[in-house]
């Protein structure tokens, strides 16, 4: 396709998503076959939290199911209120997060795996590295489920850690990850076959690569992909981590991407303002962000969608290719401890002003997510210091990511506005 | 003599090494009486109310001979709020003390160094030697405490004692010198056995746990209304001092083994085992009902109330779930669920 045939075809609607992106129905299909597949042959499974290393697992020929994935699927399909209140009758407060009350509801219901179910596996594996909900979330279904769980202690990383912390906090993870072999072994009788696991670390690696590639794409002006994009391509980086097809989806996406750059066209159509947005976006209404189109805003970097791509978000020490296949248990151990969406808040600042330089960010939507206490603990913080210290326009909205009831459209329409007139003042003083 | 503050969703912190420092361990209570207007400004709303309410103490200034800070893993809440006293409170020195979610070897060697880095940072900061033999003789110390606590707590069961009272003397012996509180000690368990028990016909035996609960005032409200905490599963109780440190290990060894062996909080894991102590609390004081009070917005316990439900369901113990906010306010709104409560048991 000509480059003017482009320009065509993306300035035909607003804000179009890349057709490569449309195909990751069918890669996150396979997983779902994946899935199904192991269940037939008798293989292997386990539930996992985001955070914890799910490579691992394809490592030892064990499939792996995130329950938060599942949830946001039934947030898509609507159904995730219902499924929360029906874990609220179970006695779970209306305050505890909306993941966890959405697989509360989803198992007790039964629902099937394409609304967001998700089925009794051979064992869970867990980590605090993000939250304790997702400690507490394993348990309880470990316990009703009668599963046992393997939980991976991930020490937290404060303002003033040290180099000499930080070595000795990865050594216990990274013993504990041989624990985590050691009790796979013991439950599914698989053993870790090394040269398999580097080969599956090595895939993550790339995988990792390109979704950065792409988000490198989107520092040009007009940036080429919008969150239609990434909001929804995220998924293999939380469920695929070690396998070939995201890899080759992703490069697809970047081919596509980097053609629109080259033509100079931009997902907008006539982008004016150039936003960030921290925090998981409301998955029962992807389509709201569309609305940020009509003052002609698009966002181009979002924390969270690139914190999974976690080779490239440790502040500690590089986690280069070789070293990663040198000793991808050691490696892996790293990069549990540390990547942008637990950054702590003095590390957060320092992302927050950089990336704001480099993507050329106007300013920001800060989520202050309800469900999410670990995330939103420094969001009133952080907001200050961008803005007072490095005069980067920041504005908070309240919401939550499964929980269409806390979402209240009118008044985070409003205030969006409001600060779109902001950003526009200042443009034109 | 200075004091170093603690900062504890459980009691997690070793006052061992702190005292070895040549300082009074001092933990931080909370304050009902406080609006927490300052922290408002750095904590969203849906934030527990308790940690809101030692953050605003922070902004609002710590008394001048408190010398630094050492907070302990505990909740997310806690553990996040840590950068935020670290950027907006006024303090020299402030340590993270990462105590391990799990208790297993992996976790006590982890908790081991993070224990002798704080150490390594008490020393370097105040120019100060920790020595073995010093923690030794401050477990030695830290045990007598407990002994007498316990000794004084078991006396609940004979009436001449409310836990209110307990609460305060628990309160009391974690925020001054320590031979100071041994001495308290030792009296009171001298007075509490020579006192008459106390007549309350009307009394209802229950157990309390949840959250920390640190307000003394909240607890003589529940006395108030009939109860008689005749034992409990919390941080301002039991857990304080149900074991003992061993005197002849390796001290650092000892006090990792002391705390993964104490009865566990919620914030910990496997937090489900928290039931079976309260259960072996139950059969063994006779208890006639159980109350879970969650400071509001406390994950760790909301996570945990339908398992303690469904397990007390079994036992056929009657149980009250209830969350409280931190103002002497909020508290007299929760008293006909307490005479509700009263009335099933
Ligand atoms: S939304 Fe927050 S609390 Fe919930 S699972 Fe995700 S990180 Fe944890
Ligand atoms: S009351 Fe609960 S949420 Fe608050 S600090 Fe304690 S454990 Fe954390």
């Amino acid at each position: 396709m000509s480059n003017s045939q482009e320009r065509e075809k993306t300035q035909r609607k607003k804000s179009k998503m890349l057709d490569a992106t449309k195909s990751l129905k069918n890669i996150m299909g396979r997983h779902y076959l994946a899935i199904e597949q192991a269940y037939r042959d008798g293989n292997p499974t386990a539930w996992a939290t985001s955070g914890s290393p799910v490579e691992l697992l394809y490592a030892m020929k064990v499939q792996p199911m995130l329950p938060e994935n599942s949830a946001t699927m039934s947030a898509a399909q609507h159904i995730s209120k219902d499924l929360i209140e029906l874990a609220e009758t179970q006695g779970f407060s209306y305050d505890l997060c909306s993941y966890f009350k959405t697989n509360i509801g989803a198992v007790s219901k039964g629902i099937n795996t394409f609304k967001g179910g998700i089925r009794k596996p051979t064992f869970m594996m867990a980590t605090d590295v993000i939250c304790d909900t997702h400690v507490d979330w394993f348990q309880t279904q470990g316990e009703r489920m009668n599963v046992p769980v393997y939980l991976i202690d991930v020490p937290h990383i404060v303002s003033n850690v040290n180099q000499r912390q930080y070595q000795y906090y990865k050594k216990y993870v990274e013993e504990q990850l041989w624990g985590l072999m050691d009790f796979i072994q013991e439950h599914t009788g698989n053993e870790l076959d090394m040269e398999h696991a580097r080969k599956v670390a090595e895939n993550s690696y790339k995988l990792s690569e390109v979704w950065r590639d792409i988000y490198e794409l989107r520092k040009n002006i007009p940036s080429p992909i919008s969150t239609k994009d990434t909001f929804g391509g995220l998924f293999p980086l939380f469920t695929m981590p070690g396998l070939k097809p995201p890899i080759k989806l992703y490069k697809r996406m970047y081919r596509e991407a980097k053609g629109r750059v080259d033509a100079g066209i931009g997902a907008l159509p006539n982008e004016e303002f150039r936003l960030g947005f921290e925090g998981i976006p409301f998955w029962y209404n992807l389509k709201y962000f569309a609305m940020l189109e009509k003052f002609n805003a698009i966002i181009v970097y979002e924390p969270y969608t690139f914190a999974f791509a976690k080779f490239f978000s440790n502040p500690f020490e590089e986690i280069s290719k070789e070293r990663l296949l040198k000793d991808p248990i050691e490696a892996m151990s790293s990069l549990m401890l540390s990547f942008w969406y637990i950054f702590d808040l003095e590390t957060r600042v320092k992302w927050f002003k950089k990336t704001t330089e480099d993507w050329k960010i106007d300013g920001w939507i800060l989520h202050n997510n309800v469900s999410c206490r670990p995330n939103t603990a420094t969001i009133y913080d952080l907001k200050r210091h961008l803005q007072d210290d490095y005069d980067i326009p920041c504005l908070i909205i309240d919401a939550d990511q499964n929980d269409p009831r806390k979402f209240n459209e009118i008044q985070v329409s409003n205030r969006i506005e409001s600060f779109i007139e902001i950003l526009r003042k200042r443009k034109e003083t | 003599m200075k004091k170093i503050g603690i900062i504890d969703s459980c009691v997690e912190t070793p006052e061992e090494l702190i005292l070895s420092g040549g300082f009074i361990p001092y933990r931080l209570f909370g304050d009902s009486s406080l609006s927490p207007l300052k922290a408002d400004e750095h904590l969203p709303p849906t934030h527990c109310v308790w940690a809101r309410n030692i953050l605003e103490q922070g902004l609002q200034g710590l008394p001048d001979d408190i010398m630094g800070i050492v907070s302990t893993h505990g909740c997310d809440c806690m553990n996040r709020q840590f950068d935020i006293w670290l950027d907006s409170v006024d303090m020299e020195f402030m340590y993270f003390l990462n105590s391990p979610l799990k208790r297993n070897a992996a976790a006590k060697k982890f908790f081991i160094q993070d224990m002798k880095e704080l150490i390594r940072q008490i020393e370097e900061h105040y120019n100060v030697k920790i020595t073995d033999e010093k923690i030794r003789e401050n477990i030695q110390l830290m045990n007598k405490i407990r002994a007498l606590l316990k000794e004084i707590s078991e006396f609940r069961t004979k009436m001449k004692i409310k836990y209110s009272e307990l609460h305060e003397l628990i309160k009391k012996v974690q925020t001054i010198d320590k031979q100071e509180a041994l001495n308290i000690l030792e009296e009171k368990l001298k007075d509490v056995k020579s006192r008459p028990s106390i007549k309350e016909n009307e009394l209802k035996n229950i157990l309390l746990t949840g959250s920390g609960l640190d307000d003394t005032d909240f607890i003589m409200n529940l006395e108030n209304a009939g109860f008689h905490i005749v034992i409990d599963d919390l941080c301002i109780g039991t857990h304080y001092f149900w074991e003992q440190a061993d005197e002849g290990a390796d001290p650092l060894e000892s006090i990792a083994n002391y705390h993964f062996k104490k009865p566990i909080y919620s914030a910990k894991v496997p937090s489900h085992q928290r039931y079976n102590f309260i259960e072996q609390l139950i059969d063994t004081y006779e208890v006639k009902g159980v109350i879970n009070l969650a400071e509001k917005f406390c994950e760790s316990i909301l996570y945990d109330h339908p398992f303690m439900n469904k397990k007390l369901k079994e036992k056929g113990v009657p149980y009250l779930f209830l969350e409280k906010e931190y103002n002497t306010e909020a508290y007299k709104q929760l008293s006909t669920r307490f005479d509700a409560f009263y009335e099933i048991i």
